[in-house]
């Protein structure tokens, strides 16, 4: 069995835009549960409102496709109310930072039993490109015409601050990796929030010089930076370029966690 | 096992020709029914999932379906070989 039997065979080829990498995301994600041998029947997969939240839709199982940013609370009303469910949750940046921003943290100090998987595209995309939490400084969008002038979101260090269990952070590029780490989300006991940084060609790409999509894939390749080579870099006191980002293996810990099974 | 694209998922993103490591996948340069241009495929026999994945009994690489979007590259199944009797008939 490959992830390739929980997609809706039906539904596809999916709305997406050429180039989106949802969908890549929607495949690591899918490689991941199906590694844990979940049954269809027990994975409930919620989403709200945006582009990365139309994946349930193509995927083979129950699934609850929620108001603006209430992802996270709908997700841990199916958890609490059915502890054998297993409940992924797919969310945008726009959903999860923006407007569901308290359910976000909140959720992350109950310490539900949940996987997170944010797909950060930098943008609405849906909605017609404008500027999202997310958005890099001096990055263009519908409605910072002249460059995006407030410093953005750093959403692994929010949930981590907040208390989720497990952080991790990787792009659409690092496709065997994000499996890997969307698996050990699946796995901890605990919230376990891992963010697909993601390109978007039509909306972000098309104002920000990445008109082809293999620019934005390589701008993310070459503009992330590994933790390990955080770490080094610090320990030498050497300055971390501003411009890049961290990914890998965030953080890792056991508080106690709500919603798993004695 | 074989390569194939699925013609009708594919949306001519490209993104395949810039993953896979023996860079099997191709811009193509024909546009199909729909208009889109699917990438094509240079020496499919070379790909490591093709030649080795029986051998191993696991999937090997198998970068480009996983980054594929569109879920348009998967391995099929080739039939044997088999040799027909060919009747002449004088």
């Amino acid at each position: 069995m490959t992830f390739e039997d929980w997609f809706r065979k039906d539904r596809l080829p999916h709305i997406f835009c050429a180039g989106c990498g949802n969908g890549t995301i929607i495949n690591c994600t899918l490689a991941a549960v199906d590694q844990m041998g979940w049954k269809k029947e027990e994975t409930v997969f919620v989403s709200g409102i945006g582009c990365s939240s139309r994946a349930p839709g193509y995927i083979m199982t129950d699934s609850l496709h929620t108001t603006h940013g209430r992802a996270l609370a709908f997700a841990t009303g199916v958890k609490m109310a059915n502890k054998n469910l297993h409940v992924v949750v797919f969310t945008g940046d726009g959903d999860l930072a923006a407007i569901g921003g308290n359910h976000f943290i909140h959720a992350c100090r109950r310490n539900i039993d949940l996987t997170v998987v944010c797909m950060n595209n930098q943008i609405y995309g849906m909605t017609g490109g404008q500027g999202s939490p997310t958005t890099p400084l001096k990055c263009l969008s519908t409605t910072t015409p002249y460059g995006c002038a407030e410093p953005p979101f750093d959403l692994c260090e929010l949930a981590i601050a907040a208390g989720a269990n497990y952080v991790s952070r990787w792009t659409s590029y690092h496709v065997k990796e994000l499996e890997k780490a969307v698996l050990a989300g699946l796995q901890t006991p605990g919230f376990s929030f891992i963010e697909a940084m993601t390109q978007c060609p039509t909306a972000f790409g098309r104002r920000n010089k990445f008109r082809q999509v293999i620019d934005h894939v390589e701008y993310l390749k070459a503009h992330s930076l590994l933790k390990a080579k955080r770490d080094r870099l610090f320990e030498e006191g050497k300055e971390i370029p501003p411009d890049m980002f961290v990914v890998g293996e965030l953080m890792r810990r056991n508080r106690p966690a709500m919603g798993v099974l004695p | 096992m074989k390569l194939a694209i699925d013609e009708i998922r594919c949306k001519g993103c490209n993104l395949c020709t810039k993953v896979c490591p023996y860079k099997i996948f191709k811009e193509g340069k024909k546009p199909n029914r729909k208009g889109i241009i699917v990438p094509e495929l240079d020496r499919p026999e070379r790909c490591a999932n093709c030649r080795l994945q029986k051998l191993y009994g696991r999937r090997l690489c198998g970068v480009c379906e996983l980054t594929c979007p569109d879920q348009a590259i998967h391995w099929i199944e080739e039939e044997p070989y088999e040799p027909h009797k060919v009747a002449i008939e004088y």
